[in-house]
Protein backbone atom coordinates (compact mmCIF):
# COMPACT_ATOMS: atom_id res chain seq x y z
CA UNK A 1 0.00 0.00 0.00
CA UNK A 2 1.64 3.32 -0.80
CA UNK A 3 1.30 5.87 1.73
CA UNK A 4 2.06 9.38 0.14
CA UNK A 5 3.21 11.55 2.44
CA UNK A 6 5.15 9.21 4.68
CA UNK A 7 7.94 8.87 2.46
CA UNK A 8 8.45 12.78 2.77
CA UNK A 9 11.80 13.84 3.90
CA UNK A 10 12.09 13.14 7.90
CA UNK A 11 10.04 10.63 8.08
CA UNK A 12 9.66 6.83 8.21
CA UNK A 13 9.20 5.60 4.86
CA UNK A 14 6.48 3.09 4.06
CA UNK A 15 8.57 -0.25 3.56
CA UNK A 16 10.39 0.80 6.65
CA UNK A 17 7.39 1.34 8.34
CA UNK A 18 5.59 -2.26 6.77
CA UNK A 19 9.23 -3.66 8.13
CA UNK A 20 8.81 -2.24 11.56
CA UNK A 21 4.44 -3.36 11.75
CA UNK A 22 5.25 -6.83 11.03
CA UNK A 23 8.11 -7.40 13.08
CA UNK A 24 10.93 -7.99 10.53
CA UNK A 25 12.59 -4.15 10.62
CA UNK A 26 15.76 -5.09 12.22
CA UNK A 27 16.81 -3.96 16.31
CA UNK A 28 18.39 -0.73 15.03
CA UNK A 29 15.53 0.48 12.72
CA UNK A 30 13.12 -0.20 15.30
CA UNK A 31 14.53 1.41 18.19
CA UNK A 32 14.89 4.96 15.51
CA UNK A 33 11.33 3.96 14.17
CA UNK A 34 9.50 3.99 17.90
CA UNK A 35 11.56 7.26 18.96
CA UNK A 36 10.46 8.55 15.90
CA UNK A 37 6.86 7.83 16.54
CA UNK A 38 6.74 9.22 19.87
CA UNK A 39 6.76 12.85 18.16
CA UNK A 40 4.99 12.21 15.28
CA UNK A 41 1.27 11.92 14.78
CA UNK A 42 1.90 11.80 10.47
CA UNK A 43 4.04 8.65 10.75
CA UNK A 44 1.74 6.98 13.53
CA UNK A 45 -1.25 7.29 11.45
CA UNK A 46 0.66 5.88 8.39
CA UNK A 47 1.75 3.03 10.57
CA UNK A 48 -1.85 1.95 11.20
CA UNK A 49 -2.02 1.20 7.39
CA UNK A 50 0.57 -1.42 8.16
CA UNK A 51 -1.33 -2.92 11.09
CA UNK A 52 -2.46 -6.79 10.30
CA UNK A 53 -6.22 -6.63 11.78
CA UNK A 54 -6.25 -10.03 12.95
CA UNK A 55 -2.67 -10.25 14.09
CA UNK A 56 -3.43 -7.18 16.23
CA UNK A 57 -6.91 -8.73 17.78
CA UNK A 58 -5.18 -11.98 18.76
CA UNK A 59 -2.12 -9.57 20.80
CA UNK A 60 -5.37 -8.19 22.10
CA UNK A 61 -7.18 -11.34 23.71
CA UNK A 62 -3.27 -12.49 24.65
CA UNK A 63 -2.91 -9.33 26.01
CA UNK A 64 -5.93 -9.75 28.11
CA UNK A 65 -5.14 -13.51 29.46
CA UNK A 66 -1.94 -12.14 30.81
CA UNK A 67 -3.88 -9.59 32.32
CA UNK A 68 -6.42 -12.24 34.19
CA UNK A 69 -3.58 -14.41 34.88
CA UNK A 70 -2.52 -14.41 38.72
CA UNK A 71 -0.15 -12.04 39.48
CA UNK A 72 3.21 -12.94 40.39
CA UNK A 73 3.20 -12.96 44.34
CA UNK A 74 6.36 -11.86 46.61
CA UNK A 75 7.50 -15.71 46.93
CA UNK A 76 7.08 -16.33 43.07
CA UNK A 77 9.09 -13.32 42.37
CA UNK A 78 11.82 -14.29 44.85
CA UNK A 79 11.52 -17.85 43.21
CA UNK A 80 12.01 -16.76 39.70
CA UNK A 81 14.71 -14.68 40.90
CA UNK A 82 16.72 -17.83 41.85
CA UNK A 83 16.45 -18.98 39.11
CA UNK A 84 13.18 -21.59 38.92
CA UNK A 85 11.59 -21.80 35.73
CA UNK A 86 8.10 -20.18 35.57
CA UNK A 87 6.33 -22.77 34.30
CA UNK A 88 6.92 -24.91 37.10
CA UNK A 89 5.99 -22.54 39.32
CA UNK A 90 2.16 -22.52 37.66
CA UNK A 91 2.56 -26.90 38.14
CA UNK A 92 2.92 -25.66 41.71
CA UNK A 93 -0.36 -23.22 41.98
CA UNK A 94 -2.13 -26.61 41.42
CA UNK A 95 -0.78 -28.85 44.41
CA UNK A 96 -2.83 -28.54 47.48
CA UNK A 97 -0.30 -28.67 50.17
CA UNK A 98 1.26 -25.74 48.82
CA UNK A 99 -1.95 -23.25 48.94
CA UNK A 100 -1.61 -21.32 52.22
CA UNK A 101 -4.36 -22.50 54.08
CA UNK A 102 -2.79 -25.74 54.51
CA UNK A 103 0.59 -24.26 55.19
CA UNK A 104 -1.09 -22.03 57.71
CA UNK A 105 -2.83 -25.50 59.61
CA UNK A 106 0.58 -27.45 59.41
CA UNK A 107 2.42 -24.24 61.59
CA UNK A 108 -0.84 -24.01 63.58
CA UNK A 109 -0.71 -27.69 64.75
CA UNK A 110 3.35 -27.77 65.26
CA UNK A 111 3.09 -24.42 67.60
CA UNK A 112 0.43 -26.75 69.83
CA UNK A 113 2.38 -29.25 70.16
CA UNK A 114 5.82 -27.22 70.36
CA UNK A 115 3.97 -25.13 72.84
CA UNK A 116 2.68 -27.98 75.01
CA UNK A 117 6.05 -29.15 75.35
CA UNK A 118 7.75 -26.15 76.14
CA UNK A 119 5.29 -25.89 79.07
CA UNK A 120 6.14 -29.35 80.42
CA UNK A 121 9.84 -28.20 79.87
CA UNK A 122 9.42 -25.01 81.88
CA UNK A 123 7.49 -26.52 84.48
CA UNK A 124 4.32 -24.86 83.59
CA UNK A 125 2.41 -28.16 83.28
CA UNK A 126 3.88 -31.15 85.87
CA UNK A 127 5.84 -33.29 83.89
CA UNK A 128 5.52 -37.43 84.25
CA UNK A 129 8.29 -39.67 85.23
CA UNK A 130 11.55 -40.19 83.68
CA UNK A 131 11.42 -42.79 80.66
CA UNK A 132 12.26 -46.32 81.07
CA UNK A 133 13.29 -49.19 78.92
CA UNK A 134 13.76 -52.83 79.46
CA UNK A 135 13.15 -51.73 83.42
CA UNK A 136 15.95 -49.25 83.80
CA UNK A 137 15.53 -45.42 83.86
CA UNK A 138 16.69 -43.81 80.85
CA UNK A 139 18.36 -40.02 80.27
CA UNK A 140 19.11 -39.15 77.32
CA UNK A 141 22.35 -36.00 78.18
CA UNK A 142 21.26 -32.99 78.88
CA UNK A 143 17.65 -33.97 78.34
CA UNK A 144 16.08 -35.22 81.32
CA UNK A 145 12.58 -35.11 80.23
CA UNK A 146 11.71 -37.07 76.75
CA UNK A 147 8.79 -37.84 77.02
CA UNK A 148 7.90 -34.26 76.24
CA UNK A 149 8.80 -34.56 73.29
CA UNK A 150 6.03 -37.84 72.13
CA UNK A 151 3.58 -35.80 70.54
CA UNK A 152 5.64 -33.83 68.60
CA UNK A 153 7.43 -37.14 67.47
CA UNK A 154 4.24 -38.66 66.87
CA UNK A 155 2.58 -35.84 64.60
CA UNK A 156 5.34 -33.58 63.28
CA UNK A 157 6.79 -36.77 60.40
CA UNK A 158 2.98 -37.12 59.61
CA UNK A 159 2.11 -34.01 59.05
CA UNK A 160 5.26 -33.81 56.67
CA UNK A 161 3.69 -37.25 54.88
CA UNK A 162 0.48 -35.16 54.85
CA UNK A 163 1.64 -32.54 52.42
CA UNK A 164 3.34 -34.74 50.45
CA UNK A 165 0.59 -37.63 49.92
CA UNK A 166 -2.28 -34.41 49.27
CA UNK A 167 1.02 -33.45 46.35
CA UNK A 168 0.50 -37.29 45.06
CA UNK A 169 -2.86 -38.44 45.38
CA UNK A 170 -5.52 -38.58 42.56
CA UNK A 171 -8.37 -37.53 45.28
CA UNK A 172 -6.89 -34.11 46.32
CA UNK A 173 -6.12 -33.00 42.55
CA UNK A 174 -9.49 -32.36 40.99
CA UNK A 175 -7.97 -32.48 37.51
CA UNK A 176 -5.37 -35.32 38.05
CA UNK A 177 -6.57 -37.25 34.93
CA UNK A 178 -5.78 -34.26 32.63
CA UNK A 179 -2.48 -34.32 34.28
CA UNK A 180 -2.36 -38.23 33.59
CA UNK A 181 -3.08 -37.56 30.19
CA UNK A 182 -0.66 -34.68 29.71
CA UNK A 183 2.90 -35.11 28.09
CA UNK A 184 3.97 -33.19 31.32
CA UNK A 185 3.29 -35.53 33.53
CA UNK A 186 3.39 -38.79 35.85
CA UNK A 187 6.60 -39.08 37.50
CA UNK A 188 8.15 -36.01 36.44
CA UNK A 189 5.29 -34.30 37.90
CA UNK A 190 5.05 -36.19 41.07
CA UNK A 191 8.23 -35.47 41.85
CA UNK A 192 8.24 -31.68 41.78
CA UNK A 193 5.48 -31.19 43.76
CA UNK A 194 6.27 -33.66 46.29
CA UNK A 195 9.34 -32.16 47.02
CA UNK A 196 8.55 -28.92 46.95
CA UNK A 197 5.60 -29.90 49.70
CA UNK A 198 7.86 -31.89 51.42
CA UNK A 199 10.41 -28.67 51.77
CA UNK A 200 7.52 -26.68 52.65
CA UNK A 201 6.22 -28.40 55.17
CA UNK A 202 9.41 -29.97 56.73
CA UNK A 203 10.19 -26.27 57.56
CA UNK A 204 7.85 -25.55 60.74
CA UNK A 205 8.30 -28.80 61.95
CA UNK A 206 12.39 -28.49 62.00
CA UNK A 207 11.79 -25.26 63.16
CA UNK A 208 10.01 -26.05 65.84
CA UNK A 209 12.71 -28.94 66.87
CA UNK A 210 14.88 -26.03 66.77
CA UNK A 211 12.60 -23.50 69.29
CA UNK A 212 11.64 -26.64 71.72
CA UNK A 213 13.63 -28.01 74.93
CA UNK A 214 15.03 -31.08 73.26
CA UNK A 215 18.34 -32.54 72.73
CA UNK A 216 20.52 -30.25 70.26
CA UNK A 217 20.61 -32.90 67.58
CA UNK A 218 16.73 -33.37 67.71
CA UNK A 219 16.22 -31.24 64.14
CA UNK A 220 18.85 -32.85 62.18
CA UNK A 221 17.84 -35.95 63.19
CA UNK A 222 14.37 -35.91 62.05
CA UNK A 223 15.43 -35.52 58.50
CA UNK A 224 16.22 -39.07 57.78
CA UNK A 225 12.85 -40.68 59.42
CA UNK A 226 10.58 -38.31 57.87
CA UNK A 227 12.48 -38.25 54.12
CA UNK A 228 12.29 -41.97 54.79
CA UNK A 229 8.70 -42.04 55.67
CA UNK A 230 7.92 -39.60 52.68
CA UNK A 231 9.89 -42.31 50.07
CA UNK A 232 8.34 -45.10 51.45
CA UNK A 233 4.81 -43.71 51.07
CA UNK A 234 6.17 -43.02 47.17
CA UNK A 235 7.58 -46.39 46.86
CA UNK A 236 4.30 -47.89 47.69
CA UNK A 237 1.93 -46.18 46.02
CA UNK A 238 3.88 -48.10 43.22
CA UNK A 239 2.57 -51.68 44.01
CA UNK A 240 -1.03 -50.16 46.02
CA UNK A 241 -3.35 -47.46 45.69
CA UNK A 242 -2.10 -43.97 46.54
CA UNK A 243 -4.24 -43.50 49.72
CA UNK A 244 -3.66 -46.63 50.85
CA UNK A 245 0.23 -46.02 50.51
CA UNK A 246 -0.03 -42.75 52.30
CA UNK A 247 -2.00 -44.74 55.34
CA UNK A 248 0.08 -47.44 55.49
CA UNK A 249 3.21 -45.48 55.79
CA UNK A 250 2.17 -43.03 58.39
CA UNK A 251 0.52 -46.09 60.18
CA UNK A 252 4.20 -47.61 59.97
CA UNK A 253 5.76 -44.67 61.52
CA UNK A 254 3.01 -44.32 64.29
CA UNK A 255 3.10 -47.74 65.23
CA UNK A 256 6.48 -47.57 66.53
CA UNK A 257 6.53 -44.38 67.92
CA UNK A 258 3.75 -45.08 70.06
CA UNK A 259 5.23 -48.01 71.59
CA UNK A 260 8.53 -46.06 72.08
CA UNK A 261 6.03 -43.66 73.59
CA UNK A 262 4.44 -45.69 76.15
CA UNK A 263 7.60 -47.07 77.34
CA UNK A 264 8.81 -43.11 77.81
CA UNK A 265 11.53 -43.39 75.46
CA UNK A 266 10.30 -41.54 72.15
CA UNK A 267 14.08 -40.56 71.38
CA UNK A 268 14.62 -43.94 70.75
CA UNK A 269 13.26 -43.51 67.32
CA UNK A 270 15.75 -40.61 66.18
CA UNK A 271 18.32 -42.00 67.69
CA UNK A 272 21.62 -43.34 66.11
CA UNK A 273 19.69 -47.33 65.57
CA UNK A 274 16.68 -46.00 64.52
CA UNK A 275 18.82 -43.27 62.18
CA UNK A 276 20.47 -46.52 60.28
CA UNK A 277 17.19 -48.15 59.65
CA UNK A 278 15.68 -44.40 58.01
CA UNK A 279 18.79 -44.68 55.67
CA UNK A 280 18.39 -48.29 54.75
CA UNK A 281 14.26 -47.57 54.45
CA UNK A 282 15.21 -44.73 52.40
CA UNK A 283 17.73 -46.17 50.18
CA UNK A 284 15.15 -49.43 49.33
CA UNK A 285 12.45 -47.27 48.88
CA UNK A 286 14.25 -44.97 46.38
CA UNK A 287 15.90 -47.89 44.33
CA UNK A 288 12.03 -49.20 44.26
CA UNK A 289 10.28 -46.14 43.41
CA UNK A 290 12.84 -45.80 40.05
CA UNK A 291 12.61 -49.23 39.05
CA UNK A 292 9.04 -49.08 39.22
CA UNK A 293 8.01 -45.14 38.74
CA UNK A 294 6.30 -46.37 35.37
CA UNK A 295 3.30 -48.23 37.62
CA UNK A 296 2.87 -44.82 39.33
CA UNK A 297 1.95 -42.94 36.15
CA UNK A 298 -0.51 -46.29 34.87
CA UNK A 299 -2.04 -46.22 37.72
CA UNK A 300 -2.61 -43.44 39.14
CA UNK A 301 -6.05 -42.86 38.70
CA UNK A 302 -7.54 -46.24 38.83
CA UNK B 1 -15.61 -49.90 3.79
CA UNK B 2 -13.99 -50.55 7.50
CA UNK B 3 -10.65 -49.25 8.14
CA UNK B 4 -7.82 -51.62 8.27
CA UNK B 5 -6.70 -51.48 12.17
CA UNK B 6 -3.12 -51.90 11.40
CA UNK B 7 -2.69 -49.13 9.11
CA UNK B 8 -5.04 -46.66 10.57
CA UNK B 9 -4.03 -43.47 12.07
CA UNK B 10 -5.52 -44.92 15.53
CA UNK B 11 -6.25 -48.66 16.20
CA UNK B 12 -7.57 -51.03 18.77
CA UNK B 13 -6.60 -54.81 18.70
CA UNK B 14 -8.56 -57.15 21.00
CA UNK B 15 -8.48 -55.03 23.26
CA UNK B 16 -9.89 -55.87 26.83
CA UNK B 17 -10.43 -54.66 30.10
CA UNK B 18 -11.83 -56.09 33.57
CA UNK B 19 -12.82 -54.24 36.78
CA UNK B 20 -13.46 -56.90 39.20
CA UNK B 21 -16.39 -58.84 38.22
CA UNK B 22 -17.19 -56.47 35.55
CA UNK B 23 -15.88 -57.00 31.74
CA UNK B 24 -15.55 -53.29 30.64
CA UNK B 25 -14.07 -54.14 27.22
CA UNK B 26 -14.12 -57.07 25.89
CA UNK B 27 -12.44 -58.11 22.50
CA UNK B 28 -12.90 -54.57 20.94
CA UNK B 29 -11.17 -53.89 17.79
CA UNK B 30 -11.63 -50.55 16.26
CA UNK B 31 -9.82 -48.60 13.70
CA UNK B 32 -9.95 -44.78 13.51
CA UNK B 33 -9.55 -42.65 10.77
CA UNK B 34 -9.30 -39.12 10.14
CA UNK B 35 -12.23 -36.75 11.27
CA UNK B 36 -15.43 -37.31 13.38
CA UNK B 37 -16.06 -40.94 14.66
CA UNK B 38 -19.37 -41.19 16.93
CA UNK B 39 -19.14 -43.67 20.24
CA UNK B 40 -22.82 -44.39 21.47
CA UNK B 41 -23.68 -46.56 23.76
CA UNK B 42 -26.05 -46.98 27.10
CA UNK B 43 -24.22 -46.58 30.58
CA UNK B 44 -21.64 -48.66 31.76
CA UNK B 45 -21.15 -49.75 28.00
CA UNK B 46 -17.38 -49.79 28.31
CA UNK B 47 -17.46 -46.15 26.41
CA UNK B 48 -14.89 -44.18 28.90
CA UNK B 49 -13.45 -46.97 30.00
CA UNK B 50 -12.43 -46.98 26.25
CA UNK B 51 -11.52 -43.24 25.88
CA UNK B 52 -9.32 -43.58 28.79
CA UNK B 53 -7.20 -46.48 27.51
CA UNK B 54 -7.20 -44.41 24.03
CA UNK B 55 -5.67 -41.12 26.40
CA UNK B 56 -2.88 -43.11 27.94
CA UNK B 57 -5.02 -42.64 30.90
CA UNK B 58 -5.85 -46.53 31.86
CA UNK B 59 -4.11 -49.61 30.47
CA UNK B 60 -5.74 -52.65 29.01
CA UNK B 61 -5.15 -55.83 30.64
CA UNK B 62 -5.22 -57.49 27.30
CA UNK B 63 -5.03 -56.40 23.52
CA UNK B 64 -3.00 -53.31 21.47
CA UNK B 65 -3.54 -49.75 21.33
CA UNK B 66 -1.28 -47.73 18.25
CA UNK B 67 -1.35 -44.37 18.16
CA UNK B 68 -0.11 -42.80 14.87
CA UNK B 69 2.10 -45.64 15.36
CA UNK B 70 2.94 -45.55 18.54
CA UNK B 71 2.77 -47.91 21.45
CA UNK B 72 1.02 -46.46 24.54
CA UNK B 73 3.01 -49.48 26.72
CA UNK B 74 6.50 -47.75 26.16
CA UNK B 75 7.07 -44.87 28.51
CA UNK B 76 8.47 -42.44 25.62
CA UNK B 77 6.27 -43.41 22.87
CA UNK B 78 3.58 -42.25 25.16
CA UNK B 79 4.89 -39.44 25.90
CA UNK B 80 4.95 -38.78 22.27
CA UNK B 81 1.34 -39.27 22.20
CA UNK B 82 0.12 -37.62 24.74
CA UNK B 83 1.93 -34.19 23.20
CA UNK B 84 -0.67 -34.90 20.31
CA UNK B 85 -3.48 -35.35 22.50
CA UNK B 86 -6.49 -33.21 23.36
CA UNK B 87 -8.38 -35.09 26.11
CA UNK B 88 -11.67 -34.59 28.07
CA UNK B 89 -12.86 -36.75 30.26
CA UNK B 90 -16.17 -37.07 31.71
CA UNK B 91 -15.64 -35.92 34.83
CA UNK B 92 -13.21 -33.50 34.35
CA UNK B 93 -12.10 -31.85 37.77
CA UNK B 94 -12.00 -28.53 38.34
CA UNK B 95 -9.51 -26.42 40.43
CA UNK B 96 -12.38 -23.99 41.96
CA UNK B 97 -10.15 -21.25 43.22
CA UNK B 98 -8.77 -21.00 39.56
CA UNK B 99 -9.94 -18.61 36.49
CA UNK B 100 -10.60 -19.40 34.05
CA UNK B 101 -7.49 -18.23 31.85
CA UNK B 102 -5.47 -19.62 34.99
CA UNK B 103 -6.72 -22.86 34.62
CA UNK B 104 -6.21 -22.80 30.67
CA UNK B 105 -2.66 -21.76 31.66
CA UNK B 106 -1.64 -24.84 33.91
CA UNK B 107 -3.09 -27.27 31.63
CA UNK B 108 -1.04 -25.35 28.49
CA UNK B 109 2.12 -25.87 31.44
CA UNK B 110 1.01 -29.69 31.70
CA UNK B 111 1.01 -29.83 27.62
CA UNK B 112 4.64 -28.10 27.85
CA UNK B 113 4.08 -24.89 26.26
CA UNK B 114 6.31 -23.06 28.41
CA UNK B 115 6.75 -20.12 27.01
CA UNK B 116 4.40 -16.90 28.65
CA UNK B 117 3.67 -15.44 25.91
CA UNK B 118 2.92 -18.57 23.42
CA UNK B 119 0.85 -19.43 26.64
CA UNK B 120 -1.04 -16.14 26.54
CA UNK B 121 -1.57 -16.56 22.46
CA UNK B 122 -2.93 -20.46 22.82
CA UNK B 123 -5.14 -19.49 25.88
CA UNK B 124 -6.81 -16.84 24.03
CA UNK B 125 -7.42 -18.59 20.62
CA UNK B 126 -9.05 -21.51 22.31
CA UNK B 127 -11.21 -18.82 24.68
CA UNK B 128 -12.63 -17.23 21.73
CA UNK B 129 -12.78 -21.13 19.61
CA UNK B 130 -15.59 -21.64 22.53
CA UNK B 131 -16.90 -18.28 22.90
CA UNK B 132 -15.50 -17.69 26.47
CA UNK B 133 -13.42 -14.84 25.56
CA UNK B 134 -15.16 -12.62 27.89
CA UNK B 135 -14.83 -14.67 30.77
CA UNK B 136 -10.57 -15.09 30.99
CA UNK B 137 -10.64 -13.69 34.83
CA UNK B 138 -14.18 -15.68 35.75
CA UNK B 139 -13.53 -17.76 38.67
CA UNK B 140 -14.66 -21.13 37.55
CA UNK B 141 -16.91 -21.99 40.62
CA UNK B 142 -19.00 -19.00 39.48
CA UNK B 143 -19.21 -20.69 35.81
CA UNK B 144 -22.60 -22.55 34.67
CA UNK B 145 -22.44 -25.55 34.24
CA UNK B 146 -22.84 -25.36 30.28
CA UNK B 147 -19.51 -22.42 30.48
CA UNK B 148 -17.67 -25.52 32.55
CA UNK B 149 -18.03 -27.58 29.57
CA UNK B 150 -16.93 -25.41 27.35
CA UNK B 151 -13.89 -24.53 29.41
CA UNK B 152 -13.59 -28.43 29.21
CA UNK B 153 -13.59 -28.45 25.96
CA UNK B 154 -11.42 -25.29 25.55
CA UNK B 155 -8.41 -27.13 27.36
CA UNK B 156 -8.51 -29.68 24.86
CA UNK B 157 -8.36 -28.14 22.03
CA UNK B 158 -4.94 -26.25 23.30
CA UNK B 159 -2.21 -27.03 21.51
CA UNK B 160 -3.82 -27.93 18.54
CA UNK B 161 -4.14 -32.20 19.13
CA UNK B 162 -3.75 -34.42 16.61
CA UNK B 163 -5.72 -36.81 18.33
CA UNK B 164 -9.00 -35.16 20.17
CA UNK B 165 -10.80 -37.44 22.74
CA UNK B 166 -14.11 -35.89 24.23
CA UNK B 167 -15.89 -37.87 26.83
CA UNK B 168 -19.64 -36.77 26.52
CA UNK B 169 -18.66 -33.05 25.34
CA UNK B 170 -22.24 -32.37 24.90
CA UNK B 171 -23.27 -33.19 28.69
CA UNK B 172 -24.69 -29.98 29.74
CA UNK B 173 -25.29 -27.59 26.93
CA UNK B 174 -28.34 -26.05 25.79
CA UNK B 175 -29.56 -26.65 22.24
CA UNK B 176 -27.56 -23.71 20.80
CA UNK B 177 -24.42 -24.16 22.47
CA UNK B 178 -24.61 -27.92 21.23
CA UNK B 179 -25.29 -26.37 17.53
CA UNK B 180 -22.01 -23.99 18.06
CA UNK B 181 -20.26 -27.07 19.37
CA UNK B 182 -21.05 -28.74 16.05
CA UNK B 183 -19.96 -25.79 13.72
CA UNK B 184 -16.32 -26.06 16.60
CA UNK B 185 -15.67 -29.23 15.94
CA UNK B 186 -16.37 -29.22 12.07
CA UNK B 187 -14.50 -26.30 11.41
CA UNK B 188 -11.01 -27.81 13.33
CA UNK B 189 -8.02 -27.09 11.29
CA UNK B 190 -5.42 -29.72 10.80
CA UNK B 191 -7.72 -32.88 9.94
CA UNK B 192 -7.45 -34.35 13.54
CA UNK B 193 -8.61 -37.63 14.45
CA UNK B 194 -12.00 -37.12 16.99
CA UNK B 195 -13.58 -39.82 18.98
CA UNK B 196 -16.61 -38.30 20.77
CA UNK B 197 -18.98 -40.75 23.06
CA UNK B 198 -22.70 -39.51 23.80
CA UNK B 199 -25.62 -41.54 24.42
CA UNK B 200 -27.23 -38.76 21.85
CA UNK B 201 -27.76 -39.94 19.08
CA UNK B 202 -29.19 -36.84 17.30
CA UNK B 203 -25.20 -35.21 17.80
CA UNK B 204 -23.75 -38.41 15.97
CA UNK B 205 -26.04 -38.08 13.45
CA UNK B 206 -25.79 -34.58 13.00
CA UNK B 207 -21.65 -34.25 13.28
CA UNK B 208 -19.97 -37.74 12.26
CA UNK B 209 -19.14 -39.27 9.73
CA UNK B 210 -18.73 -43.02 11.27
CA UNK B 211 -19.96 -44.26 14.16
CA UNK B 212 -19.67 -46.85 16.95
CA UNK B 213 -22.14 -48.41 18.55
CA UNK B 214 -20.60 -50.21 21.85
CA UNK B 215 -22.93 -52.57 24.35
CA UNK B 216 -21.92 -54.52 27.25
CA UNK B 217 -18.05 -53.78 26.82
CA UNK B 218 -18.54 -55.35 22.55
CA UNK B 219 -19.28 -53.66 19.24
CA UNK B 220 -22.28 -54.04 17.93
CA UNK B 221 -21.77 -51.76 14.99
CA UNK B 222 -19.28 -49.60 12.60
CA UNK B 223 -20.94 -47.52 10.33
CA UNK B 224 -22.29 -44.23 9.14
CA UNK B 225 -25.54 -42.89 10.98
CA UNK B 226 -27.51 -43.54 7.68
CA UNK B 227 -26.31 -47.10 7.64
CA UNK B 228 -27.65 -47.65 11.42
CA UNK B 229 -30.84 -45.79 10.97
CA UNK B 230 -31.37 -48.45 7.86
CA UNK B 231 -30.97 -51.38 10.20
CA UNK B 232 -34.24 -50.49 11.26
CA UNK B 233 -35.72 -50.03 8.36
CA UNK B 234 -39.05 -51.94 8.03
CA UNK B 235 -39.37 -52.58 11.79
CA UNK B 236 -40.62 -48.69 12.62
CA UNK B 237 -44.58 -47.51 12.60
CA UNK B 238 -46.41 -44.67 13.67
CA UNK B 239 -50.13 -45.33 14.74
CA UNK B 240 -53.04 -43.38 16.13
CA UNK B 241 -53.29 -46.57 18.80
CA UNK B 242 -51.20 -48.25 21.19
CA UNK B 243 -50.91 -51.97 20.58
CA UNK B 244 -49.06 -54.75 18.72
CA UNK B 245 -46.07 -56.23 20.34
CA UNK B 246 -43.15 -53.20 20.13
CA UNK B 247 -40.22 -53.77 21.66
CA UNK B 248 -40.29 -49.84 22.50
CA UNK B 249 -43.21 -47.43 21.33
CA UNK B 250 -43.91 -43.76 23.00
CA UNK B 251 -46.76 -41.05 21.79
CA UNK B 252 -44.49 -38.59 20.02
CA UNK B 253 -44.88 -34.93 19.88
CA UNK B 254 -47.61 -35.16 16.59
CA UNK B 255 -50.06 -37.71 18.91
CA UNK B 256 -49.04 -40.68 16.98
CA UNK B 257 -47.71 -43.72 18.83
CA UNK B 258 -44.31 -44.54 17.29
CA UNK B 259 -43.74 -48.56 17.35
CA UNK B 260 -40.28 -50.15 16.77
CA UNK B 261 -40.56 -54.20 16.61
CA UNK B 262 -41.47 -56.46 13.83
CA UNK B 263 -45.26 -56.26 14.65
CA UNK B 264 -47.16 -53.14 14.20
CA UNK B 265 -50.78 -52.18 15.25
CA UNK B 266 -53.91 -52.78 12.94
CA UNK B 267 -53.50 -49.61 10.89
CA UNK B 268 -49.66 -48.56 11.83
CA UNK B 269 -47.59 -46.76 8.69
CA UNK B 270 -44.40 -47.64 8.34
CA UNK B 271 -42.53 -44.60 8.34
CA UNK B 272 -38.73 -44.20 7.57
CA UNK B 273 -36.27 -44.46 10.18
CA UNK B 274 -33.92 -42.65 12.78
CA UNK B 275 -30.03 -43.25 14.10
CA UNK B 276 -31.83 -43.34 17.15
CA UNK B 277 -34.30 -46.07 16.13
CA UNK B 278 -31.16 -48.14 14.90
CA UNK B 279 -29.95 -47.69 18.14
CA UNK B 280 -32.33 -48.23 20.28
CA UNK B 281 -33.06 -51.92 18.40
CA UNK B 282 -29.57 -52.83 18.50
CA UNK B 283 -29.60 -52.11 22.23
CA UNK B 284 -32.67 -53.97 22.42
CA UNK B 285 -31.17 -57.12 20.54
CA UNK B 286 -27.95 -56.98 23.07
CA UNK B 287 -30.28 -56.96 26.24
CA UNK B 288 -32.45 -60.27 24.48
CA UNK B 289 -29.10 -61.68 24.48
Amino acid sequence: MTIPWSDAPGHADADLLAGYADGTADPVAVWSVEDHLTGCARCRSALSAHADADRLARNRSALLVRVALPGDGRVRRLLTRCGVPDHLLGLLAATPSLRRSWLLSVIGVVAVVAGEAAAVRYGWIRAGRTGILAGRPVHPAGYPDPEVLAPFLLIGPPLVLAGVAAAFLPSVDPACRLAVAAPFSGFTLLLVRTVCALAAALVPVVGAAFVMPGPGWLPAALLLPVLAVCVFALALATVMQPRAAAITAGTLWALPALLLAAARVPLAIVQPDAQVACAAVLCASAVVLLARHDRIEWGWVR
Amino acid sequence: MTPNVSTAPVGLDGLSRRYGSTQALDAVDLALEHGITGLLGPNGAGKTTLLSILATVNEPDAGRVSVFGLDPRRAAERVQIRRRLGYLPQDLGYHRHFTVAGFLDYVAILKEITDRRRRAEEVARVLAVVGLEGRARTRIRALSGGMRQRLGIAQALLGEPGLLILDEPTAGLDPEQRLRFRELLSGLPGDPVIVLSTHQADDIAAICPRVVVLLQGQVHFIGTPAELAATAAGRVWAADERGGSAHLSWRGGDNRWRHIGDQPPAGADLVAPTVEDGYLLLCHAADAR
